[in-house]
C-alpha cells in the first residue's frame, strides 16, 4: 500500500517528538517497538542495521560517559573509589540509546519515498521551493559524500599509514586530514551546481508549476490523525502527571 | 606493441575471483589472471565493465568472498591496506580524493612524517621526487589550485615516495592534453626502467598502444587478452 510522503513525515515527526519528550524507559521501549513494526510494515530496507554493528562500541561508550558524568542511585561498578557505573547513570545511557534508535528507525520510514516526492510534499505544505530543493539536494548528496570520505580513508591507508598501529591522538589527527578532500569536493560541487542551476534558469520566474501532484487519500488522513492523537495523548498524560 | 621479458613469479595473482556489488549483477565472473612486475599491462573495456573494480580488488580496496588475490604469493586479505600501500601504489581516477595537505611539499612527505620518519630524511626524498616528476616551483602551491596534470603528478609523487614495486593507475590520462600525456609516458617509462610494474586502466587507445606491453579487455564479467 502506497502512502503519501506527508503521512510518513507526520509519523516520523510523531515518533521523534515522543523520543525526545518521553523519559520512562519502558514507554520509550514501547515507542521503539511500534516504530520497528511501522517501519517493517512499510517494508523498508533493514540493511542499515548491519552497519550499526560498528556503532556498538560507541553505544557502550555513551552508557559509560552518561554513567560517569551523571552518577545517581546505587553504585554498580567502581575502581579505586572512582565510580564508573551507577543504576541512575545506566538508566540515562539506555534512555539516550533508545532515543537514538527510535529516531533512526522512524527516519527509515521515509526511505520508501523518492526525494522528488518528499520535495513535492514540502512544497504542498507551502515550504518555499528553494528550501525544499535544498533538502532534496542534501539527501541526494549524502551517499556521494560517504563514498568520497571512504575513498579518502582508503587513500590515507594506502599511503602507508597503518591506522591500527596508531594511538588514539594520532588516530583522531588522521581522521581530521580526511576533511580536506571531502570539503574540497563539496565546495567544488557546490560551485558547479550553482552554475548549472543558473544556466537552467532556476528561480527565473516566481511561480513554478509541477508535473507531480500529491493527493491525500482517506488512509493517509486516518494515519495522520492516529499518529497525532497518539503523540498528543502520551504528551498530555506526561504533562498532567507532571 | 612492445614485448617485454616476463618474470616467472606473478607479482599480483587473481585466482577464480567472482565479484558483484550489492544488489547488482556479477561484475567479474570466476576470473584468473596474473600481473608481472616486468611489464605494463593495460586494462580496457566499456564503461561499467568492471575495470576500476578489478583495480580496486588488486589493491585490496575491495575484497570478494569468492576467489582470492595474491600479492607476492600472500593472500591480500591477510595484509593491511597500510602494508599493501608500501608495495602497490594506487592512483585514483579523481586524484584530488587522495590529497590531504595545504601544500604540495607537505602532501608528498605527509605519510612518512606522520609515521615518525626523521624530517631531514623525508625532505631529501621529497626533493628527489619533486625533481623526478618535474614539480619544481610548485612546492608551496596548494594541490587543489594547480592544473589537473600537475595534480595527477603530485598524487603520483605521494605514491612513489613509498617506493612501491607496482602501480595501478586508474584513467591517468583523463583531462590531459598531448604534451602532458607525453610527459606522463616519459615518467612511466622511467619507472618501468626502475623495475616498477604497472597496470593502466584506460580508454585512451593511443596512450595504451605506446606504453603497454600487454592489453586485457574486461567485458561481460570476463577478462581476455587482446
Amino acid at each position: 500500500m502506497k502512502f503519501d510522503p506527508r503521512t510518513k513525515l507526520i509519523m516520523v515527526f510523531s515518533f521523534s517528538t515522543l523520543a525526545v519528550f518521553v523519559i520512562d524507559i519502558y514507554l520509550l521501549l514501547v515507542v521503539l517497538l511500534i516504530s520497528i513494526v511501522v517501519s517493517n510494515y512499510f517494508k523498508e530496507n533493514w540493511d542499515f542495521l548491519k552497519r550499526t554493528k560498528k556503532f556498538i562500541t560507541l553505544l557502550i561508550g555513551i552508557v559509560l560517559i552518561q554513567s560517569i558524568f551523571s552518577p545517581a542511585g546505587e553504585i554498580l561498578l567502581s575502581i579505586n573509589h572512582f565510580t564508573i557505573l551507577t543504576t541512575g547513570g545506566l538508566a540515562k545511557g539506555i534512555r539516550v540509546i533508545l532515543r537514538m534508535l527510535i529516531i533512526i528507525i522512524s527516519a527509515t520510514i521515509m526511505t520508501g519515498s523518492s526525494p522528488r516526492e518528499i520535495i513535492q510534499a514540502l512544497i504542498q505544505w507551502k515550504v518555499p521551493y528553494e528550501i525544499a530543493f535544498m533538502v532534496s539536494l542534501s539527501i541526494r548528496f549524502i551517499p556521494i559524500l560517504g563514498e568520497e570520505a571512504k575513498d579518502a580513508f582508503t587513500a590515507i591507508q594506502l599511503r602507508g599509514v597503518e591506522i591500527d598501529k596508531l594511538n588514539l591522538t594520532k588516530r583522531i589527527k588522521i581522521y581530521s586530514y580526511m576533511f580536506m578532500p571531502v570539503l574540497s569536493g563539496v565546495i567544488h560541487r557546490a560551485k558547479e551546481l550553482s552554475t548549472s542551476l543558473e544556466a537552467r534558469a532556476f528561480r527565473a520566474y516566481p511561480d513554478r508549476s509541477s508535473y507531480i501532484k500529491l493527493e491525500l487519500a482517506r488512509k493517509d488522513y486516518l494515519i495522520m490523525f492516529v499518529s497525532t492523537l497518539f503523540t498528543i495523548s502520551i504528551l498530555g498524560i506526561y504533562i498532567i502527571m507532571g | 606493441m612492445k614485448k617485454a621479458y616476463r618474470d616467472n613469479e606473478a607479482f599480483i595473482e587473481i585466482k577464480d575471483l567472482t565479484f558483484s556489488y550489492k544488489k547488482s549483477s556479477v561484475i567479474l565472473n570466476n576470473v584468473s589472471i596474473s600481473f608481472y612486475k616486468s611489464e605494463i599491462t593495460a586494462i580496457i573495456g566499456p564503461n561499467g565493465s568492471g575495470k576500476t573494480t578489478l583495480g580496486k580488488l588488486m589493491s585490496g580496496i575491495l575484497s570478494s568472498e569468492q576467489g582470492s588475490v595474491f600479492l607476492e604469493g600472500t593472500n591480500i586479505k591477510g595484509i593491511t591496506l597500510g602494508n599493501i600501500g608500501k608495495k602497490v601504489g594506487y592512483l585514483f581516477q579523481q586524484p584530488e580524493r587522495q590529497l590531504f595537505n595545504p601544500t604540495v611539499k607537505e602532501e608528498i612527505g605527509f605519510a612518512h612524517l606522520f609515521m615518525g620518519e626523521p624530517k631531514d630524511k623525508v625532505d631529501k626524498k621529497v626533493s628527489k621526487i619533486i625533481e623526478e616528476l618535474s614539480l619544481q616551483g610548485l612546492e608551496n602551491s596548494s594541490p587543489y589550485k594547480i592544473s589537473r596534470g600537475e595534480r595527477q603528478r603530485v598524487a603520483l609523487a605521494t605514491i612513489l615516495i613509498n617506493e612501491p614495486s607496482f602501480l595501478i593507475l586508474d584513467e591517468p590520462t583523463t583531462g590531459l592534453d598531448m604534451i602532458k600525456k607525453d610527459k606522463l609516458s616519459e615518467i612511466l617509462k622511467n619507472l618501468q626502467q626502475q623495475n616498477i610494474g604497472m597496470v593502466i586502466i584506460s580508454h585512451d587507445k593511443s596512450f595504451i598502444k605506446s606504453n603497454a606491453d600487454r592489453t586485457l579487455e574486461v567485458s561481460g564479467g570476463e577478462i581476455n587478452e587482446v
